[in-house]
């Protein structure tokens, strides 16, 4: 992806707008892909089935904000995380949290709430972690930092993972990848993203189990 | 350390043991008489660095001296890991370093070091992480303060985590 | 647009073009280093304690502010060196008359807004001039990166031996997978002793994790133990002032020399820069350093180095930050860590706001591995560029701290360290290091060169060591075990080294015979010309001499 100028000035207006309390344009999604279509069940609760993943997502993921820093829609990012879940036969589990866009502190919370102690993270522009309830906030057990190179095979590759560390496997990490250039390129942008997920955090609200309609 | 555990017992082995007992014995931070310095402080442009100009201060933490920790001690399991450890005293003396060359904010932060020479590696964690954020009460941190002050006699350490837990309280960095 | 002009055609090719600039957002922080919502600089102060800082009362300060209040600036300074104008100051600091203690008497009564109006009045030239005069230690130095994409053992051996001997001070890995970190940790100790003794090695990961590490003796010093400019962001990071103070206090405790990290733009990058300028919020972290007693800090952006970079004066604030450390009489390692641009141009002249007036460490690091094995996404400059680097020393007459070396050298150093670290391996139990693994690493170029180890096999290894509680001692035995002696010499000369705590003074480093360098023993003098520093005698007969190099007598 080029950054134009105009695509940098989209979302700094966006943005701005939304600061200045614009409700209408608030809810518009920045980028092209579709809002997804959430449901929310009330304050998420610690899972008792072993054979669970969570997984965790900040407020802006999937309504204001749509798709990753490389335009992969956030619908597809939930599928294949969790076709991902599925394929080593164990069952996802959706849940927002509120109070963060940390991904390290949202992946630490997903693992909290599951019943199988694995959970995942993953914000807006796509940086991921897996995560393991025993472990400090900021440990991790795979963490995929730089977000222009988690592409959808990775989230594929997460889930599967992920379920695996649930059943008490030992698997290969998903290959770690390595771009010195993504930074050049896309952490200007990065922090614009960011600086937009925060807009929407609610430190005081607890997490929310959801399901969606993928 | 294991494997320094399971060592057959050697004359030279005992003779170590009680050079070593004799060393740590009845000794407190800074107690040792300095020769030669009008303060009875360590000067930076004459003691340091200590390991070479004042070899005679420096001892591991369980007593030995620089020149006792050898590769032959150490192949043969003479010397362990508690014998290359920093003692607080020495802390101490690099603190009084620090304050003459002027600086004393590293001058403090030896001297809470020094203190936390007695606290194991793992109590040591612990507390680091009761530390971070939104991890304890306010009474919890001030347990642990009272524990640094009575157990390990961390007084500077102690002080840091009661300004601490009032601090996170007036912030709401406190366990919720 | 229709018809494109040919010259633009060919200007939209270059690198530079491909880099992402952005406009200053002063709103949410997007501004290097003028908001117009940073503070004023004021203090006032009663009885020894601060009462209002930088247009804020006591009762409003965050935790930050209380900390800076209160255990950094010194109130019986602070009246004197709030009173005198910020541009008197920034004059002080290019004044060859005036001492650099002078300067540091002064610092520690300024308050972070009040850095921030001294530092605006300078250019970058003037801010080299301060960095030349006011860094601690009078020998400049430099760090080296070792990683790899696989975190494949043998090769960060021969890799940690090669950077030493080509002459960094210090070494730092980090991990693709995060449990490979005592594995990695292990094989920079024994390479980089076998490369070159008194060699300081680190494993930069979780804080716990590294302490954890340090206490076993697997590592010589930390770093990544990062501090923020605002509250919220040093929240998310999962720290407050207090408890990184603590931290900072237990290296020490175990005789470990440890620095912070912090850098411009990483308030902003996290979301919750409150508006402030990135330089305002950058000294905030400075100042939470010298408060908390540590005897350095590694910034210059670092990680975050697209952020300024994207921004107007961005380079410029990285380098005003680096001086805001020195100022504040902290050893400095400057950045110069991470890519930031796909232009050559851009990157050198980056890298030159560092190297030419020389800092404590010029790069922190330099990548001693080809950039695509860098796991800290890349540093400015990487082992491809080594030749361009010894002759950037001999243009300038400049120390960057890199060696010239012979092929057959490093080949053989190279193949000592991953020898070495298989040896080490072979006794402590941990999967082995084949032949074939110490050989390609001898001649590797990087980890593509290297067959794949078990991950998993060695993942529970690693598991294992550290439930067994392996420490530095038993590698020293190991290595003394399978006949290397120097290098089982050199691993315990280094946990002596700790025993003595003269490591743990600002700016320190170990030369090759395990002498310590810091700013206490070798404090920089500079004064104007003919003091400090200079590259000249042996040492410049020494770093002029490149191989390539032709001699009037081979003609």
């Amino acid at each position: 992806m080029n950054i134009t100028e105009d695509m940098v000035k989209e979302i700094i207006l966006e943005v701005l707008k939304e600061i200045q309390g614009d409700e209408k344009t608030a809810a518009r999604p920045a980028g092209s892909a579709t809002q997804l279509q959430f449901q929310e069940l009330g304050t998420a609760k610690v899972g008792t089935n072993r054979n669970e993943v969570v997984i965790g997502v900040p407020p802006a993921f999937g309504v204001a904000m749509t798709q990753t820093i490389i335009d992969i829609p956030h619908k597809e990012v939930l599928k294949e995380i969790m076709a991902g879940i599925e394929e080593e036969g164990l069952k996802s589990r959706l849940v927002r949290v509120n109070k963060t866009a940390d991904v390290g502190f949202i992946a630490h919370e997903a693992a909290k709430l599951s019943g199988s102690g694995i959970g995942i993270g993953t914000i807006s522009r796509g940086t991921t972690v897996i995560h393991q309830r025993d472990l400090a906030p900021l440990q991790n057990l795979e963490l995929f930092s730089q977000s222009p190179l988690v592409e959808k095979e990775t989230f594929r590759a997460i889930g599967r993972n992920a379920a695996k560390y649930a059943k008490g496997e030992h698997p290969n990490p998903v290959p770690v990848r390595n771009d010195p250039m993504a930074r050049p390129k896309y952490q200007g942008l990065a922090a614009l993203l960011h600086n937009k997920e925060v807009l929407y955090v609610r430190p005081d609200v607890t997490s929310t189990e959801l399901t969606v309609q993928l | 350390m294991a494997q320094s555990k399971e060592i057959n017992i050697s004359p030279d082995l005992i003779a170590e043991a009680v050079k070593r007992a004799m060393a740590t014995l009845g000794k407190s931070p800074g107690q040792e008489t300095l020769t030669g310095s009008p303060s009875g402080k360590l000067e930076a442009e004459k003691d340091y660095p200590l390991g070479t100009k004042r070899p005679d201060l420096v001892k591991s933490a369980s007593g030995l001296a620089l020149e006792d920790i050898t590769l032959d001690k150490v192949v043969s399991g003479q010397i362990g890991f508690d014998d290359v450890k920093i003692r607080p005293e020495t802390l101490e003396y690099q603190a009084q370093i620090a304050e003459n060359i002027g600086r004393p904010n590293l001058a403090a932060n030896l001297r809470r070091a020094a203190e936390m020479t007695n606290i194991p590696d793992d109590r040591v964690l612990e507390i680091y992480n009761s530390l971070r954020p939104y991890r304890c009460t306010k009474p919890e941190l001030l347990d642990i303060a009272n524990e640094l002050e009575t157990k390990y006699n961390a007084k500077i350490c102690a002080a840091l985590v009661r300004e601490a837990a009032d601090v996170y309280e007036k912030r709401g960095r406190l366990k919720q | 647009m229709g018809k494109r002009q040919k010259r633009f055609e060919v200007l939209a090719e270059r690198a530079v073009n491909q880099d992402g600039f952005i406009k200053e957002w002063i709103d949410v922080g997007l501004v290097a280093m003028d908001s117009p919502n940073d503070p004023t600089p004021s203090i006032k102060i009663e009885n020894g304690t601060v009462l209002e800082m930088d247009g804020k009362r006591r009762e409003e300060f965050d935790m930050i502010d209380t900390w800076i209040a209160d255990h950094c600036i010194e109130t019986d300074v602070a009246e004197e060196a709030m009173a005198i104008d910020s541009l008197q100051i920034a004059r002080m600091l290019v004044d060859i008359s005036v001492p650099r203690t002078e300067i540091v008497r002064l610092s520690v009564g300024m308050t972070p807004a009040k850095y921030v109006d001294v530092l605006k009045h300078m250019n970058v030239v003037e801010l080299m001039m301060a960095m030349q005069k006011l860094r601690p230690r009078r020998t400049p130095s430099n760090q080296a990166h070792v990683t790899n994409l696989k975190d494949t053992p043998a090769l960060l051996a021969a890799d940690a031996a090669e950077a030493g001997y080509r002459g960094f001070s210090e070494i730092e890995t980090t991990v693709g997978v995060g449990r490979y970190a005592p594995m990695n940790a292990l094989s920079l100790l024994v390479g980089g002793q076998t490369g070159r003794p008194g060699l300081l090695a680190q494993c930069a990961v979780e804080e716990a994790l590294e302490l954890t590490m340090g206490m076993r003796g697997l590592t010589h010093y930390a770093e990544t133990v990062s501090v923020y400019g605002t509250e919220q962001v040093f929240v998310d990071g999962d720290d407050t002032p207090w408890s990184k103070a603590f931290l900072a206090s237990a290296y020490a405790s175990r005789g470990l020399k440890m620095r912070f990290t912090s850098g411009t733009g990483s308030e902003v990058q996290m979301g919750y820069a409150e508006g402030k300028s990135m330089l305002y919020l950058e000294i905030r972290c400075v100042m939470i350093t010298k408060g908390a007693g540590v005897q350095g800090l590694q910034n210059g952006s670092i990680s975050v180095i697209g952020v300024p970079g994207a921004v107007p004066s961005g380079i410029r604030a990285v380098l005003a930050e680096n001086v805001a450390t020195v100022l504040n009489d902290l050893e400095v390692a400057s950045g110069n860590d991470q890519t930031f641009t796909h232009s050559p141009i851009r990157n050198t002249a980056r890298m030159l706001m560092q190297f030419l007036p020389g800092t404590d460490f010029i790069f922190s690091g330099y990548s001693s591995v080809p950039n695509y094995d860098n796991m800290f996404a890349g540093s400015t400059h990487d082992c491809d560029d080594y030749d361009d680097m010894l002759v950037l020393q001999r243009d300038l007459q400049i120390d960057m701290s890199l060696l010239p070396v012979k092929e057959e050298d490093v080949i053989a150093i190279r193949n000592k360290g991953a020898r070495a670290l298989q040896a080490v391996f072979n006794e402590l139990g941990l999967p082995l290091i084949t032949d074939e693994e110490v050989e390609a690493a001898t001649y590797a170029h990087g980890s593509k060169d290297m067959p794949d180890r078990n991950v998993p096999e060695d993942l529970r290894a690693i598991d294992e060591l550290m439930k067994r509680g392996t420490t530095g001692v038993d590698v020293v035995r190991a290595l003394a075990k399978r006949g290397f002696n120097d290098v089982a010499q050199s691993v315990l000369n280094m946990l002596k080294g700790k025993v003595t705590g003269d490591y743990l003074h600002t700016s320190a480093i170990f030369d090759e015979n395990f002498n310590v360098v810091a700013a206490v023993n070798d404090l920089n003098d500079y004064n104007g010309p003919g003091t400090g520093y200079r590259l000249e005698g042996e040492r410049w007969e020494l770093l002029k001499n490149i191989p390539a190099a032709i001699s009037p007598e081979d003609i």
